[in-house]
């Protein structure tokens, strides 16, 4: 006769079988196979079955001028946009913290960051135009010359990451002050009684405590930066040359609009997942966010 | 409870009706620069067949051409009819249906007036088959064309000027050599008085432009009688980019000269690399340029624009200089997988016929593809440039290869062009040797 607990786990397991099911058919199924298909020759366009080639795919990353270049651009947005985002996150949480307006300027700053970022790579876009440009007007009024914000390769890579700082700053922002509301007034307000000045209540007491979530919010950007997709391909698709060829913006060509190779479009997208998750778990050990946030 | 029985029993009966009225729901996938045509010719096919209902679907080149592909491979069936740019011929062919094996095997639905040997014989070819399979009906004929500012290039003041300054009339450049000239001579910065900011507007985008883009400049190296001798006639399936044994062609003198008359131009044009499409359609509809190589598509653009008013006066349209410019277009083809291949196969010939072929080019100034669309006194009326621009740039034109691996092959080519054209690279057959190795490793991949 059954138990009543046994009842219950099976009426458990019932219930969360559709969820179960959705999850191996649309995650762990497309994953299992993807790094199947990475160590297969597959090419939509060939009309052949896949043929094993072994590790043939992830030697052929090593000799791809286009992945290596793909990395450079990813390397230098992840060294120049994220510590730019945490650091004005940071900086403007603080600066507009319990200032007059306040709820407007926190409504209105987090407006890029709702823009969904096809659209704000068609207006960023429109903003780089050479000749019509609002940003290259702006620079005339101090009789700067005209930017080719899209055809120069120093310009090219400081418009993408300017477009990620734009989006993304108020992402950090958004999270540290949070992190600053959730700080009792009593500590700060304790401090200054005992004669901390306002920098060392900031230093000493505020920065500690937000500190984890400054961690928490450098690795979702880091995350989110070695992903970056959609302004590239809405705004420079790469170019010029290859000055802003992201890595996830290979695999997409790889595998989607220029290769339909699937096969070697798996293996990136597998070096890719290794990468960001090894970065990901060095990361949390290094900052020991297992212990601050007691994970 | 009788009265409801016999509702069901009506409604029933009512659908079953319905179902025998129409015998057939057409998915046509579209381009959105020719779907406007399409859907119209559609509702003027389904007039004619009221048992047919066509959908017509315009899809963005971005997705058009996944989605056809994923279609074909799984043998879906998802869409019965779809046009195809004449790029991605040798990649789909398989899933398309052979439309003579087709018409051999059902003659009764063969139109007796569609006459099929009046179609372009280049336009026949790119626009209808892969290999001897032929997948499609030559629907929307396109090549790029030299426009040019009529008005400046026929003022006696600019006229006399340039003679003065370069002793030679100004007149639209046969060559790109002579493109340089007129080009230094609209430009501002070379010549204060010049009406125009800029003397030409190029595209040269690290995008697939950069690859047709190319070609306007490496084809008429290739197509020169030197160039056949040394490569060979061009195969319509491999195109220009290849000798006639399928080797590449480009990592020669004649593709570094092609690269430096591209570099000599750049000068002249506002924002080459940072510009596309839109951007020089733009610059040219603002008047600040007096030159632009572009496609068919972009007259409709400035029918509107205030600067080129009146267009029949400012806008001139040539054959691109050194004549071999790139050809673009698109066929129109049955899925294999269709269930739906008799209405399809009704459908694609009307849709394709010779009136369909003038209205198309009348309204939506889709290509024409017929040579008695052409010749006909209405459109002659209408567009006199037919005969000397049109059609030689249609029958003149180099190609991009049609073959599977064209997508991959276009990425590694541009990316390599678009290091040059930014001086990263050398301009050298060393350079374009290791893009050629690059093609040939996938090619035997």
């Amino acid at each position: 006769m059954p138990t009543k607990r046994g009842s219950r786990k099976k009426a458990a397991f019932f219930m969360i079988l559709p969820l179960l099911v959705l999850f191996i058919g649309l995650t762990v199924y497309p994953f299992a196979y993807m790094i199947y298909m990475s160590f297969h020759d597959y090419s939509l366009v060939s009309w052949e079955e896949p043929k094993f080639v072994g590790l043939e795919n992830y030697r052929e990353i090593f000799r791809d001028r286009t992945a290596r270049s793909s990395v450079t651009f990813t390397v230098i947005l992840l060294v120049a946009a994220v510590p730019l985002e945490i650091l004005l996150g940071i900086g403007i949480a603080f600066l507009f913290r319990d200032t007059l307006g306040e709820k407007v300027f926190r409504s209105s700053l987090l407006i890029p960051m709702t823009i969904p970022p096809v659209v704000a790579g068609i207006a960023w876009k429109m903003l780089y135009n050479y000749e019509f440009g609002p940003v290259n007007y702006f620079l005339s009024l101090f009789d700067l010359p005209k930017v080719s914000w899209l055809g120069s390769q120093f310009f090219a890579q400081l418009g993408v990451i300017l477009i990620d700082v734009w989006q993304w700053t108020p992402f950090v922002f958004l999270i540290i002050y949070a992190g600053l509301q959730s700080i009792p007034r009593d500590i700060v307000e304790a401090s200054l009684v005992d004669g901390a000045s306002g920098w060392n209540a900031l230093r000493y007491i505020e920065l500690p405590l937000i500190q984890p979530l400054i961690w928490v919010a450098l690795i979702i950007r880091v995350i989110d930066v070695l992903k970056i997709f959609d302004i590239v391909y809405m705004v420079t698709f790469g170019g010029p040359g290859s000055a802003t060829h992201s890595y996830s913006f290979y695999i997409y060509k790889v595998g989607v609009s220029f290769g339909w190779d699937i096969g070697y479009a798996s293996a990136l997208s597998i070096i890719l997942l290794l990468v960001i998750t090894l970065l990901a778990n060095f990361l949390i050990k290094a900052l020991r966010l297992k212990e601050i946030l007691e994970l | 409870m009788r009265k409801l029985c016999l509702l069901l029993i009506v409604g029933m009966l009512s659908l079953f009706g319905l179902g025998v009225a129409l015998t057939a729901e057409l998915d046509v996938w579209s381009s959105p620069d020719n779907a406007d045509a399409l859907y119209e010719l559609a509702q003027d096919f389904m007039k004619q067949h009221p048992e047919v209902k066509v959908k017509v679907t315009p899809l963005s080149w971005e997705v058009l051409y996944p989605r056809i592909l994923q279609d074909i491979s799984i043998k879906s069936g998802t869409f019965d009819v779809a046009t195809w740019d004449l790029m991605t011929a040798g990649a789909i062919a398989p899933g398309f249906l052979d439309l003579e094996a087709f018409a051999e095997a059902n003659p009764e639905l063969v139109d007796p007036d569609f006459d099929d040997d009046d179609f372009l014989p280049t336009a026949k070819h790119v626009y209808g088959y892969w290999q001897d399979k032929r997948i499609g009906y030559p629907f929307y004929g396109a090549a790029m064309f030299f426009f040019y500012r009529k008005d400046l290039f026929e003022d006696e003041a600019l006229r006399a000027n340039f003679k003065a300054e370069y002793g030679k009339e100004l007149k639209v450049p046969k060559s790109w050599e002579e493109a340089k000239d007129i080009a230094k001579f609209f430009t501002k910065k070379f010549n204060p008085d010049s009406p125009t900011e800029y003397g030409i507007s190029l595209m040269f985008p690290r995008t697939h432009t950069l690859f047709y883009m190319y070609l306007n400049f490496f084809g008429p190296y290739r197509r020169s009688p030197s160039g056949v001798e040394k490569f060979g006639e061009v195969d319509l399936d491999w195109g220009d980019y290849f000798t006639a044994d399928y080797q590449p062609a480009f990592n020669s003198e004649e593709g570094v000269k092609a690269i430096q008359d591209m570099i000599d131009l750049m000068e002249y044009s506002p924002d080459p690399l940072g510009s596309d499409y839109g951007e020089t359609l733009e610059y040219f509809a603002k008047g600040m340029v007096a030159m632009v190589p572009q496609w068919t598509a972009c007259l409709a653009s400035w029918e509107g624009a205030p600067d080129l008013q009146p267009v029949s006066d400012k806008v001139g349209i040539a054959l691109m200089p050194g004549g071999a410019p790139v050809s673009g277009g698109w066929g129109i083809g049955i899925n294999d997988a269709s269930n739906n291949k008799v209405e399809a196969f009704q459908f694609i010939q009307y849709a394709t016929s010779r009136e369909a072929d003038k209205f198309q080019w009348l309204k939506y100034r889709v290509g024409p593809v017929r040579q008695s669309v052409i010749m006909d006194p209405e459109v002659l009326a209408d567009s006199p440039w037919l005969v000397e621009a049109y059609l030689p740039s249609i029958e003149g034109a180099s190609h991009r290869p049609r073959i599977p691996e064209e997508a991959r092959l276009e990425d590694i080519l541009v990316g390599t062009i678009s290091e040059i054209l930014l001086g990263q690279r050398p301009n050298t057959i060393e350079t374009l040797n290791l893009v050629a190795e690059d093609w040939i490793r996938h090619l035997e991949k």
